[in-house]
């Protein structure tokens, strides 16, 4: 038999698995909802394992709330499990940005509704940014577009940190960027949208516009040398 | 009345209660600890649906069944819960009843039709219907207590935005 730390939890239907989770379709009081696991790594010591997937649970849950009370569409928060390590919420019905992209790499661009894609994701950057909040995994998956309404909502915080410093900022814009070039350039000049909508929502486009191009000069990592 | 499943096969029953008189008698019997059937008051101008409170009923539930309620008995930990504050004294004082407080919602946990009727009976006042909660609901007073910032109504509707901070207070 195996230990309780071992046991198989029901959490509904398997969506996606990922290197640090899990995420599962299930039902929350009677609402459709996303369980997302963060199952511990066995190589890892035992405590440390526990206090880093707790840490990063509550992380994740402190990081979406704030991004909603800075006016960015996330999906709601249902419930969090430090027990289980699992996060509840909303479940958001919608294509990927990238699913969007890639249909447009196939079948012709609608440019309309690129621009309006375009716009949605550099005014969401810049509320998140002004509000010190970062995202740390922009990429077009971590981005959905709602069936209901046509509105973007960002998921995924597992690498979200708060931060006002410029150099976070340009460097999640540039991961961004460089989403974009690998995956979507078909689409064309996505990114020079997205930034001219990020450069009129967000206060201190300045300092992270400067340091965007350093970023970009010398790729995410900083050189630690000396 | 309205009975709704939260979890495992345990429910809680809601009953919303206008012009009450007798608040203070409630919470009389609920602090000497003589209420019976045993039964969670809320502030119902703080309540505009029903879902924040299930979720609410399910932390109580998950807490309750772990042996880690925070309060000392399962129908306060749901006020607690609501509240999405850390704080129980202010907790309890602001989203349950006080001395004065004449519109209220009763939350019991596996109830039985028996034992709402009994809470029928402890209460003074007219039952309304549930989907009486929007209307009802005291938004600047909800806005102030839950810290809910214009800018999140933008994009989020008011119950969600409480079932956020209800999910979110342990991990502050």
């Amino acid at each position: 038999m195996d230990n309780s730390q071992d046991q198989e939890h029901d959490f509904g239907v398997l969506l996606k698995q990922g290197a640090e989770g899990r995420v599962f379709v299930s039902t929350f009081v009677g609402r459709k909802c996303v369980i997302k696991e963060r199952f511990s790594k066995k190589y890892r010591h035992p405590l440390l394992d526990a206090k880093l997937t707790l840490k990063r649970l509550n992380a994740e849950a402190r990081c979406m709330t704030k991004a909603r009370r800075l006016g960015v569409p996330t999906p709601v928060l249902y419930a969090v499990d430090p027990l289980l390590h699992t996060l509840t919420f909303e479940y958001v019905d919608g294509l990927s940005v990238k699913d969007i992209l890639l249909g447009f790499g196939s079948n012709g661009v609608n440019e309309e509704r690129l621009n309006d894609i375009a716009t949605q994701i550099g005014n969401a950057i810049g509320k998140l940014h002004d509000g010190g909040l970062v995202h740390g995994d922009l990429t077009t998956s971590n981005m959905i577009i709602k069936n209901s309404n046509n509105q973007l909502v960002l998921i995924d915080f597992g690498l979200s940190f708060t931060s006002t410093i410029p150099e976070d900022k340009a460097v999640d814009l540039y991961v961004l960027e460089r989403a974009l070039i690998s995956m979507h350039s078909s689409c064309g000049d996505v990114m020079e949208k997205i930034l001219a909508a990020y450069r009129k929502s967000s206060k201190q486009w300045c300092s992270t516009q400067n340091k965007l191009a350093q970023v970009r000069q010398r790729g995410r990592k900083r050189t630690m040398v000396g | 009345m309205k009975s709704f499943p939260v979890a495992g096969g345990r429910s809680v029953s809601l009953a919303l209660y206008s012009d009450v008189s007798n608040s203070r008698e409630l919470l009389d019997l609920m602090q000497s600890g003589k209420l019976e059937p045993e039964v969670a008051f809320l502030n119902a101008s703080l309540v505009p649906d029903v879902f924040p409170v299930l979720a609410a009923a399910h932390k109580a539930l998950l807490s309750k069944a772990r042996e880690s309620l925070t309060t000392r008995t399962l129908h306060s930990e749901l006020v607690y819960n609501y509240s999405g504050s850390k704080h129980i004294t202010e907790s309890l004082k602001r989203c349950g009843i006080s001395d004065d407080t004449m519109y209220i919602l009763a939350a019991r946990f596996d109830a039985s039709d028996e034992e709402m009727k009994a809470v029928e009976k402890l209460i003074s006042g007219a039952e309304i219907d549930l989907g009486e909660l929007e209307s009802r609901a005291n938004q600047p007073q909800i806005l102030k207590h839950y810290k809910i910032p214009a800018q999140e109504l933008l994009i989020s509707t008011l119950p969600d935005a409480i079932v956020c901070r209800i999910a979110a207070r342990d991990a502050l």
